[in-house]
Formats: C-alpha cells, structure tokens, sequence
C-alpha cells in the first residue's frame, strides 16, 4: 500500500502579504499586492507594475547573514518561507532525523544584476567605445561580485535551506517555468510516498521583476502593457485581459508521511492525495488552444488520487490574465472535468498578485490547502466583463464560504510542462 | 505486484571528443583527452585559457537554428535524436503520451555584447540610469535570444523534437543533475508513469562571464600552457577541474515494454540515491558525510551489499577538496585499495561537463558493463596519501563487471549516486 502523504506546514511570502495569514486574509479581502515597482526606475517604461514584495528584511529571516550576500532576491524569499513553513509545522521543535528530510524547490533565472553587469561592460569598452572581450577578461570581470556565479543558481535555494534547516535527505531544484513549483511538489510527494524520506519541503521561489525580465515579457507580449489602476492590470479569464503582470515571492508546503505526522502529533491541514503532469509540444508561449494536454495533467492528477470530477470542489487555476492561457484554460477544465466543469468554482489568484513564475503553483497550492482549512475560496478579483469563450464559475470579485474537501491546482509552463495536483481533506 | 524493473535501450552523446557514444568510449578507453586552449572566444586576457569545448559545434538542421536554440538545448538536441534513433525508437513509435524527458541543464548563455547598447545608455551620465538601460534594450535585445537562456528550454526542445507528451521536467541541481535526471527517471518508470524516459544532462558554460566566474570561485585549474594534462582526478598535483559541455541522453524504458520490442538491452537501472550535504554552498562536506549517505542509500536501494560493485565511475572533478573527500567515503564504505572496486574518472578526459557530467558517466558505465572495459583516469601520476584507490591509472583495463556505480555531487551539496547491472536475459 502507498504511505500517505499530508501537509502539516505551509509558509509564503507573496505581493498581497509576507506571511501565510496575511496572505490569505488578503487573498479573502482581493486585496491586491500589484503597485508601481519600486525595485527600480522605470518612467518612461510600460509596464511600470508588477506584485513586488515590499516590507520584506530577509535578515529576519536567513540564519546565517553571512550567506546573505551570495543570495539572490529570489533565494532570499525561498529561505524565508521555507522558515516560515519549518516553523508552522513545528519541525523546528522536533527535528526529523537528518537523512529522512529533504527539500524540493521550484525556482528559475535568478534576476541578472544589470548595474554589476553594465559597470563591467562599460570597463571593457576600447576607445572607440566598442565592447572588447579582451578588455572584459583584464579588467572588466573585475567589476563583477567575485561569487556572483553563486547569487544565480536557482538550486542555491534548496541548498541554502537544506543547511539552515539541517536537512540531508533528497534535495532537488526544478526549473521547468511556470510549472516548476507544481512539479516540485508533486515530485517530493512522490519521494515520501515511495519511502525515501519522511518529511519534505517543497515549494518555490521566484522573482523577475528586473529590468531584464521586464523587457523579455514585454517583447514576447506576455504582459499587459495597458494603462489602467495597478490593481486592475491582472484580470483572468475578463473580457478586457490582455497579458499578466509579472510578479516575485515563495511558497512552501512541509509534506510528510501520513505516519510521521501522527507519531509526532502535528496538526494534518490535508493531504497530497495526486500528481500528474504532461507536455505539450505546440509553441513556448502559445499553449495547446484546445487544452488536450492540460486537460490530460489534471485527469491524471485525479486518477493518481483515485477521485472523480465529481469529488473536486474547487480548482485553483493557473489564469494568468493572457487571451490565450485562460481560454485554453477553460476549455482544459471543461475536457477534464465533463459536466461537473460548470459547477466547480475556479479562480486565479493571479489576479492579485500576478505571476510567480516558478513560485506561482506553490502560492496556488497553499490557497488550497488553506480553503480546505477554512472552508472559503477566494476571489479571482477584476472579473467584470464576461468572456462569452470564459464560462464558468470563476468566483468573481467576492470570496466565497464554502465546504472544500478537494481541490485541483494548476500549473501550465511557458515550456510546454502541465502539472496539476490534487489536494484533499484529510480523514 | 512485482517491481517494475528499467533497463537502457539507447545512448547518444555530444562531448569535447565528439558526437556519438560509440565514438566517445572508443576515445576514452584509448586514454585521450579533450582539453585545449579555448577557440570560441579570444582569451589573452583571461586568466584560465583553456577549456573541453565541443569543437566544431554539432550539426543540427537548418531550420531548428533559430535565436532560441541555446547551445545547450543543440548539444541536448543532437544527444536526445542520437538516443532515440540508437533505441530504435524511430521504427517503435511508442505512445507520446507514455514517453517523458528528464533532463539535468544548466542556464543558458548570458551573452555580454548584446548589453552592450543598453549598458552604455544606462551609464552615459556617469551612474546606471534605469529608465535608459529599459529604453535601449526595448529597442536592441530579442525575445526569442533572451529565451536560450531559460533553464526549461533543453527539455522543449527534446521533448518536441522526438514528440514526447508525457511527463517533462529539467533539474538544475548543478553537478549532479544529469545523473539525478536518470534516477528520477527511473523511480517514475518503476511507479508506471511513463514506459520510456529520455533522461540525462546537457550544459555550455564556456563563455567570457561564466569562465571568470568560476575561475574567481578558484574553482579552475590554470594549466594553461598544458592543457591536455589540466585535468588530473585524484592526482597530488591536481589543482581544480576543467570546465567542460556537452550532453549525454539515455534512452531508459521498462523492461516489459523494452522486451515486448525486441529491443537491444544495453544494461539494467537497479539503484538510486539522493542526498543533501546541508553543509557549505561553496564546499562539499570535507568528510563526504552527504556523498557517503547517498553511496549507502543507492546499495540499499539496488539490494545490494558494497562487495557486489565492480566499479565506481567516480565524481572525480580533479579539485583537492572534491577528490580527497570521494576517495575517503568509498574507502569507508567499500574498505582500503586492494579491497574496493577500481575508480576512475573520464573527467580526467572531457573536463566536467557540469549538468551533462552524470549523463555521460553513466553512459561511460553502461560500455564498461557490456565491454568489460573500465575507462582509464588520464594524467595520473603523482600518488596522493589523500585519495589511496585504485584510479585505473592512464590505460584502460579489461575486468569484467557486474554493477556499476555512478558518483555525482553538485555544487550546493545535492549527492546523486545510480546503480547499473550488466544485463543478462533471464
């Protein structure tokens, strides 16, 4: 029989609140977290928003300050609520043994340095102002932070929190976009279930909001360039959406086995009950219109929990206020669900904090699990026009009390990877 | 219900001794080394000038070289299709939904010269201008360069490339994440997920920023006027590794599936293991108290007792720190020379590939199984009281092996060790 695998910890760090319950409490509220970046300049620039998070002194968070200059903005958010989850489920009072504990994280590019990279060019420009490599290797690599490389390894998250939280078991960094922290989770449920480790941490961390990133989405067309309130940009599955709104922070789930749990007296918030994932091949941002593949991670999530449509109360979607994710979204859930996809309630968080990235299905996730806890699903907010092509029940606007014994969340990667989870009531 | 058991099926490989898996254990049990002053960049100025680079680039056709297609999803490309053709795959056409890629990849390349417009913006008036760098670089950079960069994009490729819709993810687990593609692979072909994975690792670092940054890490070995002789595994004198590309790809499949097709069994996937340091980001654990754990596990899970291991494909970067503590943590668990296997590593010939290096070890252990043949660790000369094992020094040897075991360890602590059997039918 396969071990069990529940939540007993849950910890974020997002836009709209640094901190599970504040988190949520905003997430009931549609409170949005999305205001002009303060990160840096951008007059002139469309987009000039995004959902940064503000408040946050990484220093109340990370152990070791040393190791504070070699962390990246994104690997600061991810220690931070792998502390936060850590402490939630009250492993810091009672250490797993060492080689049965291990983390699992989602993460992606971490942000380029553009002033360290622009002083390091400009020291390597000749007299005529051209670039010149050979000017770069005398002197302008000396521009550079001499450990930068370690500032931008995405695995650098999971191997800061491996240390801070004495965790030696299996120890994985997923990078597979938008898709990566819903992977992560599903892969160290895995670990649990097959029985290479008793408790995990897994989750993600991302941030692109820099001046890189901003320009790469803004020249694919991902993100809405309109000019409209901040908190009205992101507006899944509206009529009016035209592109996301780029967004930074980190989520974790402490996952352990059903027996671990128990033997330790932990509080079970719910539990993992599947995990699919699929890949659709069609084009790096233009998803699947039909939603066959998407559809095929969200059934194979609910054969591997062995639950019918019937079964799902709520979905937690990846809307991410593009024309195309949400309408393939849509009719994904529609194949995925039959007729119980007009009466599930949905909704995207997104629409408050924008997109994660490769944090986004684990902040999508926690909503889940905290639903189940408390029995209310939030809002997916600025839903005011109705799509004619976006028909179902996205809850608009208004947080909704509700018994949820089961969820789905969704995650669909700009690379192609779907991956979809299963979250349920634990008994 | 019995066990799912995985077998490998197809190999393909793009190193710096070139493209194919049969070309690439011929050179490395003929010893030969792909180190060389660096070609693809002028590097007078550097401090480290020499590198293992894929040279001349692999071929790929025509219209898949676009402005997306990073060097490390092309190495990923040719290694994958090689795979796939070797597997016999082309003539199988197995279900796409029942076929999944797993791959280890680095970052692609952050490439300088295409700043250089909006760092020189952003700084005309003497201090880093935000709103100027923005401006520029709307006008000057690409969406579809800035998307080589991403980490997921070998997996895309791959995964369009041979039309595989079934599960697909890509680790960054840094050195070890090409052979922890492959033990994860294996874990969800045993669980029944999928009936083949493509599973390894594809990486290309050798580039002006990545070059100084490692080296600033103090990481690389400056033999610069020596190349070939730069790597040096377990040797006294060894002073860092050298930085290496390439990708290696393995066809894994369950065995059922595998018979079913009449497919040619190159060796049996029987055991993994994974572990965390949680020590230093910068430092492996200088007992290889997280290296050792994850050797143990990978027993465990293969069933098997240290004794029953022929050989040990090593992590071997040729770094004081990296090689002292292998040698000592597969003397605590397999005892003294003489007593446990042989150990090499083909580091010592292709540098460290970083994410591909477990990919195309593990194909190094898959020939040594079926040959009977255990690649050399070249440059071999100076015995270290540190590492006191048998290197398989300079010459390839002929034992006949059972299990073979592969070392990898990342750099921020992650251990990923497999296990393979020579295949016999049963």
């Amino acid at each position: 029989m396969k071990r069990r695998v529940v939540v007993t910890g849950l910890g974020v760090i997002s836009p709209n609140g640094l901190g599970t319950e504040n988190f949520w409490k905003a997430c009931l509220a549609g409170q949005s977290g999305i205001a002009p970046i303060e990160a840096f300049d951008t007059t002139g620039f469309e987009p000039r928003n995004a959902g940064e998070i503000t408040g946050f002194n990484a220093r109340d968070y990370v152990a070791n300050r040393k190791s504070l200059k070699i962390m990246g903005r994104n690997i600061q958010f991810g220690v931070a609520a792998t502390k936060l989850a850590v402490e939630h489920s009250g492993l810091n009072e009672q250490p797993p043994e060492a080689e049965r504990f291990g983390i699992v994280m989602g993460s992606g590019i971490v942000p380029t340095d553009v002033e360290e990279v622009g002083a390091a060019i400009m020291q390597s420009l000749d007299e005529n102002h051209e670039f010149q490599l050979e000017k770069f290797g005398e002197s302008g690599q000396k521009m550079l932070h001499p450990l930068w490389l370690l500032k931008h390894l995405p695995n650098m998250v999971a191997a800061h929190a491996s240390i801070q939280h004495g965790a030696r078991g299996p120890n994985n960094t997923i990078v597979t976009a938008c898709s990566a922290s819903t992977q992560a989770i599903g892969e160290a449920a895995r670990i649990i279930e097959r029985g290479d480790a008793d408790v995990m941490v897994a989750g993600g961390a991302d941030s692109r909001i820099d001046p890189l990133s901003l320009v790469a989405y803004t020249l694919l067309g991902a993100v809405t360039t309109a000019e409209r309130d901040p908190d009205k940009l992101s507006r899944p599955f509206d009529r009016n959406r035209d592109g996301f709104v780029l967004g930074e922070g980190a989520a974790c789930l402490i996952l352990e086995s059903e027996e671990h749990a128990k033997a330790r007296g932990a509080t079970i918030y719910a539990e993992v009950a599947g995990y699919g994932t699929s890949f659709d091949g069609e084009g790096v941002t233009r998803p699947s219109m039909e939603g066959v593949h998407a559809a095929r991670a969200m059934e194979l999530s609910m054969k591997d929990a062995g639950m019918s449509p019937d079964e799902i109360d709520y979905i937690s979607a990846h809307g991410t206020s593009t024309v195309l994710n949400d309408l393939m979204e849509t009719r994904a859930i529609k194949r995925a669900m039959g007729a119980r996809a007009a009466q599930v309630p949905l909704s995207s968080i997104k629409s408050m904090i924008g997109h994660l990235i490769g944090a986004a299905g684990a902040l999508e996730a926690a909503v889940g699990v905290l639903a189940i806890r408390d029995g209310a699903v939030p809002p997916t907010i600025n839903l005011d026009a109705a799509d004619p092509e976006c028909d179902l029940d996205y809850v608009p606007n208004e947080a909704r009390e509700m018994k949820v014994r089961a969820i789905v969340s969704n995650s669909f990667g700009f690379g192609g990877q779907n991956a979809a989870l299963v979250i349920r009531e634990y008994e | 219900m019995s066990a799912r058991r995985v077998v490998v099926t197809g190999m393909g490989a793009v190193t710096p001794l070139g493209a194919g898996h049969q070309r690439n254990w011929e050179r490395m049990v003929a010893g030969e080394s792909g180190v060389a002053t660096i070609r693809r960049f002028p590097v007078e100025t550097f401090d480290v000038k020499i590198a293992a680079e894929v040279y001349p680039l692999p071929r790929v056709p025509e219209d898949e070289i676009t402005d997306e297609l990073g060097i490390h999803s092309r190495f990923a490309l040719v290694a994958g299709r090689e795979a796939w053709a070797d597997a016999g795959l082309d003539d199988a056409r197995p279900d796409p939904e029942r076929v999944g890629v797993f791959m280890g990849s680095g970052k692609g390349i952050l490439q300088l010269d295409h700043l250089v417009p909006a760092a020189k913006e952003a700084m005309a008036s003497g201090r880093f201008e935000y709103a100027g760098f923005l401006r520029r670089a709307m006008e000057t950079l690409s969406a579809e360069r800035r998307k080589q960069e991403r980490y997921h994009q070998a997996g895309t490729h791959l995964g369009r490339a041979v039309g595989a819709a079934g599960p697909n993810w890509v680790t960054i687990t840094a050195c070890a994440a090409g052979n922890h593609a492959i033990g994860e692979a294996y874990c969800a072909l045993r669980r029944g997920e999928a009936d083949v994975i493509l599973a390894g690792g594809t990486h290309s670092q050798i580039d002006p920023m990545s070059l100084s940054g490692y080296a600033t890490l103090g990481a690389l070995c400056d033999r610069n006027d020596e190349p070939e002789k730069a790597s040096r595994p377990f040797d006294r004198k060894r002073s860092g590794f050298v930085l290496g590309e390439g990708s290696g790809v393995l066809v894994l499949e369950e065995l059922s599936h595998a018979l079913a097709r009449k497919a040619t069994i190159y060796a049996e996937v029987v055991g993994y293991g994974n572990t965390g340091d949680a020590y230093r980001v910068t430092d492996p654990h200088p007992e290889g108290i997280g290296a050792e754990t994850a050797m143990r596990v990978a027993l465990r899970n293969a069933g098997l007792e240290p004794g029953a291991i022929g050989y040990i494909n090593a992590h071997g970067t040729s770094t004081h720190q990296n090689d002292a503590m292998e040698a000592q943590a597969i003397g605590r668990i397999f005892g003294p020379k003489g007593e446990a296997p042989p150990v090499s590593s083909i580091k010592s010939m292709i540098g460290h590939l970083i994410a591909a290096a477990g990919a195309v070890e593990a194909i190094a252990c898959v020939h040594a199984l079926r040959t009977g043949v255990l690649p050399p660790t070249i440059n071999y000369e100076n015995h270290d009281p540190e590492c006191d094992q048998d290197f398989v020094p300079n010459q390839a040897r002929e034992t006949a092996v059972e299990y073979a075991m592969n070392n990898s360890f990342g750099f921020g602590g992650q251990n990923i060790v497999t296990v393979f059997r020579r295949f016999a039918s049963e």
